[in-house]
C-alpha cells in the first residue's frame, strides 16, 4: 500500500499511529531537525499535554529555537558527564563513589575514547526523565552525529555484551522501557535532495532489520512548493521565441524544470522504494527564511491525522 | 619518499573544511580540490564523512583505496579517498596488525573490537587519518582537502589521535589488560598495596559490567599492548598533520541561524587548540546565476501563473541574499581579519554541475586559501 505524505495543508484521515511518549527526533546536520523538535514539543503543549524538549551536550540550538515559543514547553539539557554520574550513582550506591570512579586515572581516558558509554548513560537520563513525569510528551532533539543508529543500538548491544551486573540491568531497562515502538516514536527529518533521501531511506531500512524499530513519521523539510503547471509551458514558450527575454527565459525554464524534478523525486524516492514499508511522510514548506517553532507546530499540528 | 625520486621532499598542505552539517561543506572541498589541480597542485580531496556525498559531486565510486578523478582540466592531478567504515576499519586493523599476526586474530575476535567497530564515533575518523597519513607519505601531494563530518563536534576528529594513541600509551593500559589475570606475587609492600588496589578496582569494575566483560576488556587491551607501539606511532603522525601551524582551517557556512552559531562555537574551538582559520566561505552568498532576473521586468506583461513564479522566486533570493548579508556583516563585525569568500547559490539537477560552478568561483581565492597557491602552478616554494 503506498500511502499519499501529509502535507501541511492536506485534510485526509489516514490510519497512522500517534506519536508515543517519548520521541526522538533524528536526522543528519543541516537538515532543521532541531527546529522540527522545537515544533513538536510546541505542539504537544499546545493540544494541552505536558511537553518536554530535550536537548544534549552543550549546543544551545534548541533553547534559542524555543525561545519565544509556548510557555509551557520545559526545556532540559543533558551533559553527557552529569548523565554518567547520575546514571553509576545507583550502581556505586552513592555519587561520590561514582565520581571518584568515573574520575580514576584508568577509567576516565577509557571512558573518552568509548563514547557509547555516555549513550547509554543519556538515553538513561530520558528513561528515568520519563519516569518522573508520566503523560508528558518528551521530544528529543538527537546530536546529528550521523551516528544515530548507534543511539538506538547501543543499549541492545550492551545487554548481549555483558551478561549480567548492574550495567546489563541498566540496559535491559532501557531496551524494555525506552528502546521499543510502544514507548518511543523516532521522527525522521530529511531534505528533499536525492541524496539525503537516499540516506534517509537507508537509515530507516536498516532501523526496522536490524533492530525491529518503525519510523514514526518521515518529515522532508522544506520542500519547493509545487509549480503552477501553466508556468513551466510559458516560460517554455517564452525561450523559444526571440529577443533579449529568451536567454532569461531559458534559465527560468532550467530553475523550474530542477524543482520539478526534485519534488518529484522526492515522492518517488520514498514511496517506491520502501514500499509498504515507507514511514507516513509529511512535507513542510519550503520558506524563504528559517520559521519558528510555532510555525512549525502549527504545520505538524494540521498535518497530523485527528 | 623513495630514493632518487625526483619530486620535492616537503609534505603537502593540509587544508580541512569545517562547518555544520547541511552547509555545503562536501561540495565546496570537492570544488577547492577540483580548482587547485586545476591550477597545477597534484590533490587529494578525502572525506571524513560515511556517506557518498563526495562520490556523488566527482561522479566517482566510494572506496578505501585513493582514486583518481577525471574533470576537465585536472590532468590526472586530482585524486579522491571515501573510506567504507567497515571496510576502513579492516584494512586499519591489518595494517595495525603487520607484524603480529597473533594481535589480529585476537582483535578480530574480540567480542568488544566487534562492536567498536561498528558503533563508535571518532573510530571511523581515526581510521581516516591514518590512511590519509600514509596517503600524504606514500603519493606525491602537493594539497589534501579534508571534508569533515557533518556535525559541529567533527572539530574534536583531530585531537582524536592523540587522545586514543595517549591511551594505549599510559599506564592504564597496563593495568587494563591485567584485569582478570593471575595476580603477581608481590615483592615489597608498596606493590603489595599496589596489587590490593588493583583487586579492589578490579572488583567495583566486574561488579558493574559483570566478570565475562571485565575478561574481554582485559583481553582487548591485551591485544592492543601488542601493537601498542606501531598505534602511537600512526596516532602521532596523523596529529603531525592536524594540530600544527601549517595546517589550514577553512570555516564553511551558509546563511541559516544554526550555520553561523556553529561557525562561531568553531572558532572558539579553533582559538582553544591553538588552531588559526584562513577564511570563512559562505555559500549561496552570491546570486551570480541568477540569469532570469531580466523577467522580472518585461515589455509586456506576462502571463499570471509565470509572474506568480518570478515574484515568489524573487523573494526567496532577496531572503537569502538579506541572510547572506547578515551573517557576513556579523562576522566582519567580530572577525575583523578574518577573509570572507562568498560563493553562488547554484541550483543544478547534478552535484557535478554545483562543483564545477563552485570551483570556478573558487579560482581568484586560492591564494586565500592555499599559502602556496600565490606562487603559481605546479612549483611550490619550501616555507
Amino acid at each position: 500500500m503506498n500511502r499519499p505524505p501529509l502535507t501541511h495543508d492536506s485534510h485526509q484521515t489516514l490510519h497512522v499511529r500517534p506519536l508515543a511518549p517519548a520521541v526522538f527526533v533524528t536526522g543528519k546536520g543541516g537538515v532543521g531537525k532541531t527546529t522540527v523538535a522545537a515544533g513538536l514539543a510546541v505542539a504537544a503543549a499546545e493540544q494541552g499535554m505536558g511537553s518536554i524538549f530535550v536537548e544534549f551536550g552543550d549546543s544551545d540550538a534548541g533553547e534559542i529555537a524555543l525561545a519565544g515559543a509556548h510557555d509551557n514547553v520545559r526545556y532540559e539539557r543533558i551533559r553527557p558527564a552529569e548523565a554518567l554520574v547520575q546514571g553509576a550513582t545507583p550502581m556505586f550506591r552513592s555519587a561520590w563513589v561514582a565520581r571518584g570512579v568515573l574520575g580514576n586515572f584508568a577509567m576516565r581516558p577509557l571512558l573518552r575514547a568509548a563514547p557509547a558509554v555516555r549513550e547509554v548513560a543519556m538515553l538513561e537520563a530520558v528513561r528515568r526523565l520519563m519516569e518522573k513525569n508520566p503523560g508528558h510528551r518528551v521530544v528529543v532533539d538527537m546530536p546529528a552525529t550521523g551516528h544515530s543508529l548507534s543511539w538506538f543500538a547501543v543499549a541492545g548491544q550492551g545487554r548481549d555484551l555483558l551478561v549480567r551486573g548492574p550495567l546489563y540491568d541498566l540496559c535491559d531497562r532501557l531496551v524494555r522501557e525506552l528502546i521499543h515502538p510502544g514507548a518511543m516514536s523516532i521522527v525522521v527529518v530529511t531534505l528533499p535532495e536525492p541524496l539525503v533521501l537516499r540516506e534517509t531511506r537507508e537509515l530507516c531500512m536498516a532501523l526496522l532489520s536490524q533492530h525491529q524499530l518503525p519510523v514514526d513519521r518521515l518529515i522532508v523539510n522544506s520542500v519547493p512548493p509545487a509549480l503552477p503547471p501553466a508556468a513551466l509551458r510559458e516560460a517554455r514558450a517564452l525561450a523559444e521565441g526571440e529577443g533579449d527575454l529568451a536567454a532569461a527565459a531559458q534559465a527560468l525554464v532550467d530553475v523550474l524544470t530542477v524543482r520539478g524534478q526534485t519534488r518529484d523525486a522526492v515522492l518517488d524516492i520514498i514511496s517506491s522504494s520502501l514500499g509498504s514499508k515507507a514511514p507516513p511522510q509529511v512535507l513542510l514548506p519550503r520558506a524563504p527564511e528559517d520559521p519558528d517553532a510555532t510555525t512549525v507546530a502549527g504545520w505538524l499540528t494540521k498535518a497530523e491525522p485527528r | 619518499m623513495k630514493p632518487g625520486s625526483p619530486h620535492k621532499a616537503s609534505r603537502p598542505e593540509i587544508i580541512v573544511c569545517v562547518g555544520g552539517g547541511g552547509v555545503g561543506k562536501t561540495t565546496t572541498s570537492a570544488a577547492l580540490a577540483l580548482s587547485l589541480a586545476r591550477s597545477g597542485r597534484r590533490t587529494l580531496v578525502v572525506t571524513i564523512d560515511p556517506a557518498r556525498r563526495l562520490a556523488d559531486a566527482l561522479d566517482t565510486s566510494v572506496g578505501s583505496q585513493v582514486q583518481p578523478v577525471n574533470l576537465p582540466g585536472v590532468e590526472g592531478r586530482l585524486f579522491a579517498l571515501m573510506p567504507e567504515p567497515r571496510e576502513a576499519m579492516r584494512l586499519f586493523t591489518e595494517y595495525l596488525c603487520a607484524n603480529e599476526p597473533e594481535a589480529l586474530q585476537r582483535l578480530l575476535g574480540n567480542r568488544i573490537y566487534r562492536v567498536l567497530e561498528e558503533a563508535v564515533p571518532g573510530i571511523h575518523e581515526l581510521v581516516c587519518m591514518t590512511f590519509v597519513t600514509r596517503a600524504a607519505e606514500e603519493l606525491d601531494l602537493d594539497t589534501i582537502v579534508i571534508d569533515t563530518a557533518p556535525s559541529r563536534y567533527a572539530i574534536d576528529f583531530v585531537t582524536y589521535p592523540r587522545r586514543l594513541g595517549k591511551l594505549l600509551g599510559n599506564r592504564a593500559i597496563g593495568w587494563l589488560s591485567g584485569l582478570a589475570g593471575p595476580d603477581d606475587a608481590p615483592r615489597s609492600r608498596s606493590s603489595r598495596w599496589f596489587a590490593w588496589g588493583r583487586r579492589r578496582a578490579e572488583q567495583a569494575l566486574a561488579g558493574v559490567i559483570g566478570p565475562g566483560a571485565v575478561t574481554d576488556v582485559a583481553e582487548l587491551f591485551a591485544a592492543m599492548a601488542l601493537v601498542r607501539e606501531r598505534f602511537v606511532d600512526l596516532s602521532e603522525r596523523a596529529s603531525d598533520l592536524l594540530l600544527v601551524k601549517q595546517t589550514r582551517y577553512l570555516l564553511v557556512t551558509a546563511p541559516t541561524g544554526a550555520a553561523s552559531d556553529n561557525v562561531r562555537y568553531l572558532l572558539t574551538r579553533l582559538r582553544k587548540l591553538k588552531l588559526h582559520p584562513v577564511a570563512l566561505i559562505v555559500n549561496q552568498g552570491l546570486d551570480a546565476t541568477a540569469a532570469w532576473r531580466p523577467l522580472l521586468e518585461p515589455p509586456e506583461p506576462l502571463a499570471p501563473d509565470l509572474a506568480k513564479v518570478l515574484s515568489q522566486l524573487e523573494a526567496e533570493r532577496a531572503a537569502r541574499l538579506r541572510a547572506a548579508d547578515r551573517v557576513q556583516a556579523t562576522f566582519a563585525r567580530t572577525h575583523r581579519r578574518l577573509p570572507q569568500i562568498p560563493l553562488p547559490y547554484v541550483e543544478a539537477a547534478q552535484p557535478r554541475e554545483v562543483v564545477l560552478t563552485l570551483a570556478t568561483a573558487l579560482d581568484e581565492h586560492l591564494a586565500t586559501v592555499s599559502a602556496h597557491a600565490s606562487q603559481g602552478s605546479g612549483d611550490p616554494i619550501e616555507p
